[in-house]
């Protein structure tokens, strides 16, 4: 527990402390400190100033004010689980935790609605509403833990987002604390289509850059009649794509079409969940369908008959639902799984068209011979959004920007196609550079001009999602000091 | 074939130092070298839910632990606090991608914290008194079992309350005393022959709580075993396993423990233990000795020998037995014997196996209930709330809660007063022991307001 009393002479801290309700709701000493020093992506670290957890929108009204007016940078933070790096207080900021703001406020199933508050965690959402035939269809891969702000801030997708959208398809209002401390609220009632600028849509997905979310009205789905799973092994990757492609093409929009390739399997079979995939396959495809029952037989044996056509090794459908929720603990724990094969790992995020998947992944595979790092693929196939993670150890000198530079390689191989650089992690710091494989210099203006009227100070998480040519240095000079 | 470099994987000898860690036996690498800090465990962790603060999550531990190695950070009361808020629960071992041990790092840290910081106050007391002066000691401990049963049976403890004498004590001590379970006669004999033909031998684990407080319970285990073929051997010169003394970071006392336990069960071919926290614990005593490669050998040889009573009979087969205790109840899964050893079906299975048992699913069964060894005493605050988020998640409509752990019964019973509810706290073996005793005519109604 915390300490019950401030042991500091620091007027920011003792300030911050008094608007969040004494010491119980303030971190400032180093030893807490350095638990906040980096999200889900550990490659670039740095200490904030404090942690502090407000409990209703109003303190974090008060807090932002405060930073604002004392020139203070700060930032939101939810689980720490995003994966570009959008949480870490690269300026030494305030960290906001929006952990203790968890509530779900209400829940609408005539409208099919629910609000949250920012901390509730995505999966707990499902499980409050499931008895009653409902879901949030977002699933993240860290669903068990990342919360709902975060989600609206990364625009977070998911493994089931192929049939059903990303985040920003199930958000209908939000309620936002500006940089300036002023609230407001922006799709009012969840009614769609309101007239004037598509807030919800410049918001969601903003990396925290342009206000901070403090209620969340979100879109519910009624839970599909039926639901079947389908595993199948390939010898070579490439037949496996194929398989993904023809799935498309033949009319079925599976609720999820995932594939990993090779040294992932590796990863997750000696891991904590293994199935017990073979090692000497190149690609495992998991693929779902769901929706009326009537339908679903029918569609499974299009896409058994599919993959059969490209020479699958074997195939066939889960036979319960213990054995399906087997197959998605093994793919959904698959990042944290790469802990088993290497001490350090760096993720990309990568979007392509479909039809491009064996050329760009032949590339990421002459990327990783040439770099001498190992890249696991894992992918959600279905639209195209690959993971290629690249595998180091960071305690060896120069891998970690041969890594960096691997993964920046990657994204120059999907943007090269017609693809793009992130399909659900944000780009963060992380990214910011490879955002000119696909903007020029005046769309990024374009873009930076919107964050002027929200953010005009840019105290609020600075230097994060778009290049700064000085800031970039900064940073490489940085990792080469490490 | 790993690419991580082999010696990762491997065992590091502990006496040298480790960055900030300064004396024998410190965390080890090799334990927190596949966390990638993904953050899958922080839900899993009840010090996380209740106060979202990273410090205090497993992810955050396990980073901080890391920090020291470095030498980032050093060995202080500020590094001290989150790993010692730690309930050493391990479920975020089960939620771990990669089966990361945080339970073994956190116990590792704790002997390095203990050795560099002191303890004073209150909680110094009560693990010098506890700890050293008592546990450990099998007479004392049941002098003290005498004692508290003078205490119970004299009227003292009638007159304590009474006379309000009792209020000198912190109010989380008032809390236990007053569901202090009534102690019972130990159980003293060496040898108890099965009922009918032999099949098997087993030594029990008598324990040190389970001794004083809850030897009915141990009755109950013996009645269940030899009920079933088993001649049952209670070495004497056994002692408590050790559990307390490592969780509180003084791994010393832990060795000491785990080598005379190693030498009273030399000649078992199985260790039947009813406490998971104490199964548990006996499970792991290669790790204290990474330095002494013969206690080592003997220690991986004793820990093949352990198994929860649970496992034991759902392996070894038990008679079902045949009469009914009609009875809505509901299980909660013991920590240390659902995420420490992976024991969560085989007690539920039991249970199922007696007739008129009718089992009501809690949610989130296998989270702590705030217990964890003597932290419901050093942590009172944070351990009440997670007992209230437990007892939150307990079925209103049942009769019974049903576990596998002393610590788990003190501190669901404590809930169940609390929180004015009216559940009976019973051991899974015990109402296995009931239906059979009911069997044989005696009623089990008689054995519930014992």
């Amino acid at each position: 527990m915390s300490v019950l009393k401030i042991d500091t002479t620091d007027k920011h801290i003792i300030n911050l402390a008094a608007i969040v309700g004494g010491p119980g709701s303030i971190l400032y000493k180093t030893a807490d400190l350095l638990a906040y020093d980096c999200d889900g992506f550990t490659i670039h670290k740095h200490l904030p100033k404090a942690v502090v957890f407000p409990k209703n929108t109003e303190e974090v009204s008060k807090l932002v004010k405060y930073c604002s007016d004392q020139g203070l940078p700060f930032l939101a933070r939810g689980a720490g689980t995003g994966l570009s790096g959008g949480a870490i207080p690269v300026n030494g900021e305030v960290i906001i935790s929006m952990v203790r703001m968890k509530k779900l406020i209400s829940v609408d199933l005539e409208n099919r609605r629910a609000v949250v508050e920012p901390g509730f965690v995505n999966l707990k959402l499902t499980n409050s509403i499931s008895d009653r035939g409902y879901y949030y269809a977002p699933d993240p891969s860290s669903q068990y833990c990342c919360t709902i702000g975060g989600n609206v801030a990364e625009n977070a997708g998911g493994a089931h987002c192929l049939k059903y959208g990303v985040t920003t398809n199930h958000i209908l209002g939000l309620e936002v604390v500006l940089p300036n401390g002023e609230i407001i609220e922006i799709g009012r009632n969840g009614v769609l289509d309101e007239p004037g600028y598509d807030l919800l849509g410049i918001l969601t997905g903003s990396e925290g850059t342009l206000g901070i979310v403090t209620k969340i009205t979100v879109r519910l789905l009624k839970n599909p009649e039926g639901k079947q799973t389908v595993l199948a092994y390939f010898d070579k990757v490439e037949d496996g794509s194929q398989a993904v492609s023809d799935i498309i093409s033949a009319g079925i929009v599976p609720a999820a079409l995932e594939m990993m390739d090779k040294t992932a399997i590796e990863a997750v079979e000696a891991a904590a969940f293994p199935v017990g995939h073979p090692m000497d396959i190149e690609a495992v495809l998991l693929i779902e369908v769901d929706g009326i029952a009537a339908g679903i037989e029918e569609q499974i044996n299009q896409i058994l008959a599919v993959c059969k056509k490209s020479n699958v090794r074997e195939v066939r459908a889960a036979m319960d639902e213990a054995e399906r929720g087997r197959w998605w603990a093994n793919r959904k724990t698959g990042f944290g799984a790469m802990g088993a094969i290497s001490p350090d790992y760096l993720v990309q995020d990568g979007v392509i068209p479909r039809s491009k998947l064996p050329e760009v992944l032949k590339k990421i595979a002459q990327i990783s011979e040439e770099s001498g790092l190992r890249i696991a693929n894992i992918f959600h196939a279905g639209d195209g959004n690959l993971h290629p993670l690249v595998l180091f150890d960071a305690r060896k000198p120069g891998e970690i920007e041969k890594a960096l530079e691997a993964g920046s390689l990657c994204l120059k191989a999907c943007a090269d196609v017609g693809g793009t650089i992130t399909g659900e992690h944000g780009v963060g710091i992380e990214k910011r550079e490879e955002m000119r494989f696909v903007f020029k210099d005046v769309e990024i203006l374009a873009q930076t001009n919107i964050r002027e009227v929200f953010n005009p100070n840019n105290l609020l998480n600075a230097g994060k999602l778009f290049p700064t040519p000085g800031r970039c240095v900064e940073i490489k000079k940085e990792i080469n000091a490490k | 074939m790993s690419v991580k470099e082999s010696h990762l994987n491997e065992e590091t000898p502990c006496t040298s130092s480790l960055g900030n860690y300064l004396w024998r036996d410190p965390p080890q690498e090799y334990k927190w070298a596949d966390c990638v800090h993904c953050g899958m465990c922080l839900e899993s962790c009840p010090t996380y839910e209740q106060t979202g603060e990273e410090q205090h999550s497993p992810r955050g531990r396990v980073y901080l632990i890391k920090a020291v190695a470095e030498g980032k950070l050093s060995v202080d009361e500020d590094f001290a606090n989150p790993v010692f808020s730690c309930l050493d629960c391990r479920a975020c071992t089960t939620a771990c991608p990669v089966d990361i041990d945080v339970g073994g790092l956190i116990e590792e840290a704790r002997g390095q914290i203990r050795q560099a910081v002191p303890l004073n106050g209150w909680k110094g007391v009560v693990n010098k008194l506890f700890l050293h002066g008592v546990f450990p000691h099998h007479n004392r401990l049941r002098s003290l079992g005498g004692l508290l049963r003078f205490y119970q049976r004299s009227g003292l403890q009638k007159a304590v309350r009474k006379t309000k004498l009792i209020n000198i004590m912190p109010q989380h001590l008032v809390e236990l005393e007053s569901i202090m379970p009534e102690v019972k006669g130990a159980v003293r004999k060496t040898l108890i022959k099965a009922k009918g033909e032999t099949k098997q031998e087993v030594a029990l684990l008598t324990g040190c709580v389970m001794d004083v407080f809850f030897s009915d319970i141990n009755q109950s285990t013996i009645n269940v075993l030899t009920r079933n073929g088993n001649d049952v051997s209670i070495p004497s010169n056994q002692t408590c396993c050790g559990a307390l003394h490592v969780h509180a970071g003084d791994r010393e006392m832990g060795r000491k423990l785990a080598k005379q336990n190693i030498e009273a069960f030399e000649k078992a071919d199985k260790v039947i233990v009813n406490a998971a926290g104490c199964g548990c614990m006996m499970k792991e005593y290669t790790e204290l000795f990474r330095d002494e490669p013969e206690w080592k050998k003997r220690a991986e040889e004793f820990e093949k020998k352990v198994v929860d009573i649970s496992k034991y009979l759902h392996d070894t087969g038990y008679e079902k037995p045949k009469a009914a205790i009609p009875t809505r109840i509901t299980y909660h899964d013991a920590c240390h014997l659902a995420h420490g050893q992976g024991v969560r079906q085989e007690p539920r299975d039991i249970l199922l196996d007696i007739p008129g048992v009718e089992m009501v699913h809690m949610p989130n069964a296998d989270r702590c209930c705030g217990s964890a060894g003597i932290y419901n005493i050093t942590n009172p605050e944070m351990a009440d709330a997670v007992l209230k988020s437990k007892m939150e998640n307990v079925p209103e409509d049942v009769e019974m809660i049903s576990m596998g752990n002393p610590g788990c019964m003190m501190q669901m019973a404590l809930g169940v007063q609390k929180y004015g509810r009216s559940q009976k706290i019973v051991h899974t073996v015990q109402l296995l022991d009931w239906a059979y005793q009911k069997e044989e005519g005696d009623d089990y109604h008689v054995r519930l307001k014992d």
